[in-house]
């Protein structure tokens, strides 16, 4: 039994008589590749914010990293990694000070950062672009550094919010060897929401949410299995009754 | 601390690539010294000893804090807008920290720029103020710097967009400065201009400015006109109610766009 790197329990969150987020149960194991399949407006950022304590849930309760995302913020926020939809660098900045930036935000110490910033440089083939601002690189190398700052301070979890929003076929694919890498090496639990289908599919496990309802949780085969459909895009229509693609509000 | 001090530095390496903002901020001075300078100095009744160039010395150092800190302040504006606010916002750091940070970075900015000013300003309007004088303009500048930095942050966090940035020019920026004694002495106000007078704090640090520079015209009423500590206590309270005010704004900014889901429902 490993322990558990997110646990929500009874989860919700409402703006106004808006109902974003109903009542979430739901257990990540520690090393665990999750995907949050949805269509766009199903609550899976408004997940997201909550788990990373950037929102305050309006019920229920939730753990990350060990930590209570209410009580122990600052905790939570140590031992996890969060690549945002848009991304959050300064542009005006270059590259490497982009990332001492944030090893000054998460208190990492001058010599640790600066071999650290080299190493993440390096792994994501952004040493030769250190000293170029950010606003001189393209949306896949952008990408490519909003993910080596969020695993600067080596979290535990890794949150990545519809990371492949905005980039072509072959950033996509940059980007999973990346995050496949770090998972191998570092045993990095990754929480991952997306409303495509395909990006789901290699995960080790997979909510299915809709209008901020929990209709689907499991392995992707289990998953087709049950519904006897063969692809994730059937489950979702099996237990919604309506399409994956329309679904959305945008 | 290490967040700070990474707030500060990131305030400083922007504003030394921004070059059009540093050369207008050390600019604008220096337009309002020769133009509204020529046209105020005739009708200016300092008399032989004064004239009005010197006399508005002071008033343009408090100026220059006062673009100098606000800007910073309100590029927390454009962060938001850039997402750089939410990185801020996931780091393992208190939102006070946050502000505290920004709210210093605008202090080290404002006052830096009215050194730099003041280095040529002074000489150039032979206003020569000895050691105590310049030690107690110093401390009046970063103090200054730092109320007008924190009420920055307030504004900021109640500005949706850096449009709205016309607005704080009229409503905020341009009746702090007529409304400080930067331009004249504003003892012959009526009351109910006074009383505006004394809610502004830009008016407390240009009037610790005129006890710093000017303290020679005091006699004829063209000095400080309030008691140093009242200066530096008033400063001090808007300092600190503008950081406490701020931060409790910063702790609701996390949010996911409510927007989003309000056209869902």
């Amino acid at each position: 039994m490993t322990a558990a790197a997110i646990a929500a329990r009874g989860l919700g969150k409402d703006f106004g008589s808006i109902r974003a987020l109903d009542a979430l149960d739901l257990e990540v194991r520690e090393g665990e590749f999750f995907g949050f399949l949805g269509p766009n407006g199903a609550g899976k950022t408004t997940t997201v914010h909550i788990l990373a304590t950037l929102l305050a849930p309006s019920r229920g309760a939730a753990s990350v990293a060990g930590y209570d995302i209410v009580r122990e913020d600052l905790q939570v926020r140590r031992g996890i990694g969060l690549v945002f939809q848009e991304t959050t660098l300064d542009r005006d900045l270059t590259v490497a000070e982009n990332l001492r930036f944030a090893a000054r935000l998460w208190s990492i110490p001058g010599r640790a950062a600066a071999s650290r910033i080299e190493y993440l440089l390096r792994q994501f083939a952004l040493l030769e672009r250190r000293g170029d601002p950010v606003r001189t690189l393209s949306g896949g190398m952008r990408r490519a550094l909003d993910i080596a700052r969020g695993i600067l301070h080596e979290p535990r979890v890794l949150f990545l919010d519809e990371p492949t929003a905005g980039l072509d076929p072959r950033a996509r694919r940059g980007l999973w060897e990346v995050v496949s890498g770090l998972r191998q090496s570092l045993g990095l639990t990754v929480f991952l929401t997306t409303h495509y289908v395909e990006e789901a599919e290699p995960c080790d496990r997979v909510a299915v949410l809709d209008r901020g309802r929990l209709v689907a949780l499991g392995p992707p085969a289990e998953l087709k299995r049950e519904a006897a459909v063969s692809s994730l895009e059937g489950v979702f229509l099996a237990r919604t009754g309506h399409p994956l693609a329309e679904a959305g509000a945008s | 601390m290490g967040a700070v001090y990474g707030i500060v530095v990131r305030e400083f390496v922007r504003f030394a690539r921004q070059r059009g903002r540093a050369l207008s901020s050390i600019a604008r001075p220096f337009i309002w010294l020769i133009f509204a300078g020529a046209g105020f100095a005739t009708v200016f009744t300092g008399g032989d000893e004064l004239d009005y160039r010197r006399y508005m010395a002071p008033g343009l150092l408090g100026m220059v804090v006062m673009f100098g800190s606000l800007l910073a302040s309100l590029s927390t504006v454009t962060d938001r807008d850039a997402g750089v606010l939410r990185m801020l916002l996931v780091a393992p750091i208190r939102r006070s920290t946050i502000t505290l940070g920004k709210a210093l970075g605008a202090t080290g900015l404002g006052t830096a720029q009215a050194l730099v000013v003041g280095v040529i300003l002074l000489p150039a309007v032979r206003l020569w103020p000895g050691g105590a004088g310049l030690l107690l303009a110093l401390a009046a500048l970063a103090v200054s710097s730092l109320a007008l930095g924190a009420l920055g942050l307030v504004l900021a966090a109640t500005m949706r967009s850096i449009e709205n940035f016309a607005g704080v020019m009229n409503f905020v920026v341009f009746p702090m400065l007529f409304l400080s004694g930067a331009l004249y002495p504003v003892r012959r106000l009526g009351p109910a201009l006074r009383a505006l007078v004394y809610l502004n704090p830009l008016a407390y640090g240009v009037d610790l400015l005129k006890h710093a520079l000017l303290a020679e015209w005091m006699g004829a009423g063209y000095g400080g006109e309030l008691p140093v500590l009242l200066d530096f206590a008033a400063l001090a309270a808007f300092a600190a109610a503008g950081l406490a005010v701020a931060a409790r704004l910063l702790a609701r900014e996390g949010g996911v766009a409510r927007a989003a889901f309000r056209e869902r429902g």
